[in-house]
């Protein structure tokens, strides 16, 4: 659930959530002016819970996970406000060696291209013992050990075989897997996918849905599923933030989000899906193009593109209305686009 | 790739006997005849001339003399040069001292480039960034002749820290500013290809899962970053190890170091050909070996690379 929306957290205070992002900020200063890519972006995650955070390229949820795994490149990126906690500390404070020890020790993460996120050069066991042999101190041969246990459960054929072989050597979905038994290796109590099944076929991409939504039950870690994807979003995801243009549009239990948009921006994604029922069918699509994030539109960043659109939208900028329990929808005729009236 | 090395190798043999044979052919057609000018202010005799000739077989038919060339190469057998000095042992003195002045200067680029390099790609735009781009582009503007003259003249005449020249011995100490000379030009440019190669791979995604993975900065760039952006690096001081040999003549005069270069070039001035071949024909043999090396070592560094 997204507690910060029924009862805004107080700065400082523990409310027990895992990890919890408060009113994240962060620019990125250009030749073209400052683009801002995250403009107040508040969610939550709990052991065992897994939030998915949907939204097109451009959408600022990349640069959110960035941000919170502190990879993101500084300049030209900067941290502009906000806190993101941990166990209700706040990590942006911390100094960069505690910093480094939560990483893959404590928040873990899988990249969208595992070809490339993987160092070309080196085996992966090495690669993956790599992480014992650092945070735990391991000794060569035992870290080597742990590795093959690790491509075993993320269910690599003959892993023995194949800890010295190179990132290469691996189909697409074997080296997610292995990207995956890397983050997974020091069990994290938050691991972000970013996209971890685009780059992947569908039947593999269905495959690596199942690992990791089982892995997650194996260890109750949470899980921050970053996609553009509806159809992965569905089956796995507890919760789901939808961002548009740096900000969460709307915030919703999976089924209702699916069941009933209250976000005109939502409804738009999930009307865009194909169906087999509407075969033949003109595809909907949503109208316009995303936002420039250098020249963001006033008000709500939707209204240019927005079915629903009054006058107010360009100068007002929309709150995150509280609809019920953990429902938030940044949209002043969120009640319109309930009902379903246009 | 032992196959792909036994192809190499054998690929090596049309190669030598090509430029080997060009080289016999082009010496001798050189103009100016190398005996006019043996007998001080007079012309040689017509018997000195022949008897010089017939010795050398320069009577003899191209080919014949080709032939003669490699069947003596092969048994070891360089002869003498037109002093009736034996040619191996001049070899076997100034081969030594050149290859020790190469590998100074190989390290000399290998160290000082490559750290210049990483840490101006590191900090691009930073203070050392800026001071390695001016002094690189410095030494890459500069002939070797200029800088070796200058530190010859600096170091050894106006502060008098080295000797201004080489002993006979070449030891260590005496040819490091020889080395740092004959090194200068490919420094400059290991130091650029460095920063390229840094800057390049700085923003990979490889680095940020190093990063991610919570290792320390020093092992994100000493180990994962530096390992990517060093295989180009390596892959050009490898090819030239080579072309350093045959650009020490220019360095070996300045600092008088009897090595190949200056053997090289007195036998060039002095059209003591019997010198000239031998050596110009090591040389080929040096490249070719170790560009052969750079191949298989770009195999090892980078493991994506597949010998067929």
């Amino acid at each position: 659930m997204v507690e910060v929306l029924s009862e805004p957290a107080g700065r400082g205070s523990y409310s027990g959530a895992l990890l919890e992002v408060e009113d994240l900020h962060v620019e990125f200063h250009t030749r073209q002016g400052v683009a801002k890519a995250v403009n107040g972006v508040t969610y939550s995650v709990n052991p065992g819970e897994t939030l998915a955070v949907l939204g097109e390229s451009g959408s600022g949820k990349s640069v959110t996970a960035q941000t919170i795994m502190g990879i993101l490149d500084m300049p030209p990126g900067r941290i502009a406000g906000g806190q993101i906690r941990f166990r209700g500390v706040d990590i942006l404070k911390l100094p960069e060696d505690q910093r480094r020890r939560i990483r893959g020790e404590g928040i873990a993460m899988v990249f969208q291209d595992a070809l490339s996120a993987l160092n070309p050069v080196f085996p992966v066991g090495w690669q993956i013992a790599e992480m014992f042999r650092i945070h735990r101190g391991s000794s060569r041969s035992d870290a080597k050990k742990k590795a093959v246990e690790l491509m075993d459960r993320v269910r690599i054929p003959g892993a023995r075989d194949r800890v010295n072989d190179f990132p290469h050597q691996f189909s697409g979905g074997m080296r997610q897997r292995i990207m995956i038994a890397m983050a997974i290796a020091l069990d994290p109590e938050i691991l972000i996918a970013d996209e971890p099944t685009t780059a992947l076929d569908v039947t593999v991409q269905a495959q690596i849905m199942g690992l990791l939504a089982e892995l997650q039950r194996d260890s109750n870690m949470g899980l921050i599923l970053i996609t553009h994807d509806l159809g992965v979003v569905a089956d796995v995801a507890d919760k789901i933030a939808v961002m548009y243009g740096g900000r969460i549009v709307e915030t919703a239990p999976v089924h209702d989000l699916y069941a009933n948009p209250a976000h005109p921006y939502s409804k738009g994604l999930l009307e865009s899906i194909p169906r087999v029922d509407l075969k033949g069918q003109e595809l909907y699509a949503i109208k316009g193009m995303p936002p420039n994030l250098l020249d963001m539109p006033s008000g709500c960043a939707f209204h240019p593109r927005c079915p629903y659109r009054r006058e107010d939208c360009a100068t007002a900028v929309p709150p995150l209305y509280p609809i019920s329990g953990s429902r938030g929808s940044a949209c002043h005729y969120w009640r319109e686009v309930v009902d379903g009236s246009r | 790739m032992g196959r792909y090395t036994i192809r190499r190798l054998l690929q090596l043999i049309p190669v030598l006997l090509g430029t080997t044979f060009l080289i016999n052919y082009m010496v001798w057609q050189l103009p100016g005849d190398p005996f006019a000018g043996r007998c001080g202010q007079r012309p040689c005799p017509d018997s000195y001339v022949s008897a010089m000739r017939s010795q050398f077989g320069l009577d003899q038919p191209i080919l014949v003399q080709y032939w003669q060339f490699l069947k003596n190469m092969l048994t070891g057998n360089l002869g003498v040069d037109f002093n009736q000095v034996p040619v191996a042992t001049q070899l076997g003195d100034a081969w030594p001292i050149t290859i020790r002045l190469a590998l100074l200067a190989v390290a000399i680029e290998a160290v000082i480039g490559i750290s210049a390099g990483v840490l101006s790609g590191l900090k691009r735009g930073g203070f050392i960034d800026n001071v390695v781009t001016i002094s690189t582009l410095f030494l890459l503007s500069l002939p070797v002749f200029v800088t070796g003259f200058l530190l010859q003249w600096l170091l050894g005449v106006q502060f008098q820290v080295i000797t201004p020249t080489v002993s006979d011995e070449a030891p260590i100490m005496e040819l490091i500013v020889p080395a740092f000379v004959l090194a200068s030009l490919n420094m400059a440019f290991t130091a650029r290809l460095t920063r390229t190669s840094i800057v390049e791979n700085r923003r990979s995604d490889y680095v940020r899962t190093a990063i991610a993975k919570g290792l320390t900065n020093r092992r994100v760039v000493g180990v994962h970053l530096l390992r990517n952006s060093l295989i180009p690096v390596l892959t050009f001081l490898g090819t030239e190890v080579g072309s350093l040999m045959s650009g020490a003549i220019i360095t070996e005069g300045i600092f008088n170091i009897h090595g190949i270069g200056g053997l090289l070039y007195r036998a060039i001035t002095g059209q003591d050909y019997t010198i000239v071949v031998p050596i110009a024909s090591l040389l080929v043999l040096v490249y070719l070996v170790s560009n052969l090396l750079v191949d298989l070592l770009y195999g090892v560094l980078d493991p994506r690379i597949r010998y067929e």
